[in-house]
């Protein structure tokens, strides 16, 4: 079991799956959770150069995050990836 | 099996909702919508079972707890129950997230039909679904269809007629034990997924991610930005330009001409001719003469919109968005301003916190919307020759600053508070939909001739009443239009120390009036200053001569005529890439005039009236001053009547100390005025700060006491 990394921090070409949230901000928490940012969805870091926002694969879907904010979601890798 | 009158069609943004209402309706709309999105519902009707049935069109959502304005409508359409089925189309690249709005959807009604939409696509991409099993996973009738296919859409009429006799008995109320909570609905999803879809290829390197390494590139993003929006430019005016004579001249002949002859036929009186062919006809001809220009720009946003490039951008223009607070998002509310402010307002919907949606109808009146173009265009062409582009083009930039000093300036005031988050879905590329752009650009076109034509028409009316009107020696009297005993030219003659200091003589009092009728719309200032400076040295005689010398109406010539400046104009834009208009700036004064239906005279007097630095002073007024009422309008129904107050009046404040400024420094200087419109500028800014500080006074009143921290 590996430890767990902000969703900011992801490097490109790996499996992650979202563990969880650390946030003040219940808004963008309860947010990104209804847009299916839920424990054990995989998510990766999509291949776009950009480095700030960020663009992550997630069900399906580019979504764009500010780095900064991107620091309150939690994931960690995946070990069957 | 019960009756159908009423079906909403929900589903998440981009899932192709729109197109599958459009397919459905045919040309039966009978709401228009902006580009930008759906921010309202929208309805039409289509035939099922023998009968029309009445549809509506909802704005996107991902669930039923949205937290935009324009998701909420969606959300209060279906918890008021205000249809009898609903058509759930989900997009079948993408169930993951699609079926989420379904479970929502599945918790208030069991009135549903899925349609699988984009079958042909996400067979494409290697994606194969098990229609039947999802069906049954879900619970409900699901239907493929491709809604760009025509006859894709009738076949699931077809299947929908039959699927409606088999739905179960309405309840709407759905006992609670079925509410499942987020993480259980995504495992549910997750459960279906894998039983129903089986994913053949690797689809992360598709086309899309491929378009955005470059367009969102670190280092080609801005360049790339710029030059879509110059081909969004040049593709408006330039193409636009092009059918500016051709709607001049059809105009005229439709609205002055052949008026003209039948008036003069049927023996009318002189006076109601000219009023009626002279007036109201050449205010329509005016009106007629935007109508290109505002339809590409319309066209141009909306293809770009389609494209799905406008979310792209919001993406690119966070990085400066953030430094005045807000999400990169709010930025495409502004772009949509370069068209029209009305939806501009009205995008700014889409944004979640009501600071951010405030803050952003404050600053989308500063880009330069298509109706003001004109007016640079009549005074440029005037005073500033060779450099008319450039003029334009430092006025497009003032606007663009004005809204970024106007976002510093609102973020320390009026809405001070924690910035919110920016999250933003980038949708999958596609080929704009041809129908599809060019019914909305139409729709939105209806609208803006409906407005302008009514508000030029009333306005000119009013002008020419006010004209004609005169008060002398304590005697009223008729019949003053021209002179200087009009009630026109008192009032106008009255207002002008106001505008004094930013370069107004009191006798260019018609520029001062003109600022009055661009209360209703920027583009009637052409209008008036053409109407009051040509009425200015015309006398009685040549009026009655203008009357009587048209008799001989040319229809078929007329027409060829118009024809002919087509063909000629799109030679010309071909061989020239005119960003802003600017060719149409650059023209000698006798075309340009003609272009936009001004007298040549009107170039005369602007120029005797005017300096260089006055006449720019004057059109930075125009540019930043009170938006147009339907803009104020728009914003009221948005912020509510007293946001949309103090938004007027910090406009026209700005507008003031900005063009005093401005034109002091550049050739009044007078130290005194330069002061004042320094002062009025800090002014502003104690003002919006007094009201910010009122208005945190009211919101902590209102909220429950807070709780007491730990003291220690």
């Amino acid at each position: 079991m590996s430890a767990n990394i902000v969703l900011a921090n992801m490097q490109a070409g790996i499996t992650y799956q979202v563990t969880g949230f650390n946030t003040t901000s219940e808004d963008y928490a309860t947010k990104l959770y209804k847009m299916g940012f839920v424990e054990g969805t995989p998510v990766e870091l999509s291949s776009v150069k950009i480095a700030d926002p960020i663009v992550v694969q997630i069900r399906g879907s580019r979504i764009a995050l500010r780095k900064k904010e991107a620091r309150q979601v939690l994931v960690r890798e995946c070990n069957n990836a | 099996m019960h009756k159908i009158e009423r079906i909403a069609i929900a589903g998440v943004p981009n899932c192709g909702k729109t197109t599958l209402f459009n397919s459905l309706t045919g040309a039966r709309q009978k709401v228009g919508n902006w580009p930008g999105v759906t921010v309202e519902k929208i309805e039409g009707t289509f035939p099922l079972q023998e009968s029309r049935v009445e549809l509506v069109d909802l704005p996107g959502t991902y669930n039923l707890s949205p937290d935009t304005e324009d998701q909420k409508v969606a959300e209060r359409v279906i918890r008021d129950g205000e249809y009898d089925l609903i058509i759930n189309v989900v997009d079948a690249t993408n169930l993951s997230r699609n079926l989420y709005l379904t479970m929502d959807l599945k918790e208030r009604t069991n009135q549903i039909i899925v349609l699988l939409n984009m079958v042909d696509v996400a067979e494409n991409e290697g994606i194969e679904i098990d229609i039947d099993r999802l069906s049954k996973d879900l619970g409900l009738p699901v239907i493929p269809v491709v809604a760009v296919d025509k006859s894709s859409v009738k076949k699931a009429v077809v299947a929908i007629e039959q699927r409606v006799a088999d739905l179960p008995a309405h309840d709407s109320h759905v006992s609670t034990k079925e509410v499942m909570d987020t993480v259980k609905k995504y495992a549910h999803i997750d459960a279906i997924c894998g039983r129903v879809a089986r994913e053949k290829k690797d689809r992360s390197e598709n086309l899309t991610t491929r378009i955005d390494n470059v367009v969102m590139n670190r280092f080609a993003a801005i360049p790339i930005f710029l030059a879509s929006m110059f081909v969004t430019f040049w593709f408006a005016i330039g193409l636009g330009s092009v059918f500016i004579d051709f709607f001049d001249i059809i105009g005229g002949l439709l609205f002055v001409d052949i008026p003209e002859a039948l008036l003069s036929a049927v023996g009318s009186p002189e006076w109601l001719t000219v009023a009626i062919a002279g007036g109201i006809g050449a205010g329509c001809q005016t009106v007629a003469t935007f109508i290109p220009v505002v339809f590409f720009m319309f066209l141009a946003l909306a293809i770009l919109e389609d494209l799905g490039y406008m979310a792209r951008v919001g993406v690119v223009a966070d990085k400066f968005m953030r430094k005045i607070g807000l999400p990169g998002s709010a930025f495409i509310p502004m772009i949509v301003g370069f068209g029209c402010t009305v939806p501009a307002v009205m995008a700014a919907r889409t944004l979640s916190s009501k600071r951010d949606r405030f803050m952003t109808i404050f600053m989308a009146p500063f880009m330069s919307c298509g109706a003001r173009l004109p007016v640079y265009a009549l005074f440029c062409a005037a005073l500033f020759g060779a450099y008319s582009g450039l003029a334009v083009f430092l006025i497009y930039l003032s606007g663009l600053f004005m809204a970024i000093l106007t976002g510093f300036f609102l973020k320390n005031t009026l809405f001070k508070g924690t910035p919110s988050h920016f999250v933003m879905d980038l949708p999958l590329y596609h080929a704009p939909r041809v129908s599809a752009v060019f019914k909305s650009s139409w729709l939105r076109l209806k609208s803006f001739i409906k407005r302008a034509g009514t508000i030029v028409v009333t306005a000119v009316f009013v002008l020419s009443l006010f004209n004609s009107i005169g008060y002398e020696n304590g005697e009223m009297s008729f019949g003053n239009e021209d002179s200087q005993s009009s009630i026109l030219a008192h009032a106008g003659k009255a207002i002008s120390p106001v505008f004094e200091p930013m370069g107004i003589t009191k006798d260019n009092w018609p520029a001062s009036v003109a600022l009055f009728t661009g209360l209703f719309a920027k583009e009637a200032i052409v209008g008036t200053v053409n109407a009051l400076y040509s009425s200015m040295d015309m006398n009685q005689a040549t009026v009655a001569e203008v009357a009587e010398e048209p008799a001989e109406l040319d229809i078929g010539g007329t027409i060829t005529e118009a024809f002919t400046t087509v063909g000629e104009g799109l030679v010309g834009v071909i061989s020239s890439v005119d960003l802003l208009g600017l060719g149409l700036i650059a023209e000698d004064q006798e075309t340009i005039s003609e272009e936009i239906g001004a007298s040549s005279s009107v170039y005369k007097h602007i120029a005797a009236n005017f300096t260089v630095f006055s006449a720019f002073a004057y059109l930075l007024f125009v540019l930043m001053y009170f938006p147009c009422l339907a803009v104020i309008g728009a914003a009221r129904k948005e912020m509510g009547g007293y946001y949309a107050a103090v938004m007027a009046i910090y406009a026209t404040l700005l507008a003031w100390a900005v063009a005093t400024f401005f034109y002091q420094v550049t050739e009044g200087h007078n130290v005194v005025y330069i002061l004042l419109s320094l002062l009025t500028l800090v002014g502003i800014y104690g003002w919006l700060y007094l009201l910010g500080k009122k208005e945190q006074e009211k919101t902590l009143a209102l909220a429950p006491l807070p709780i007491i921290k730990n003291c220690s």
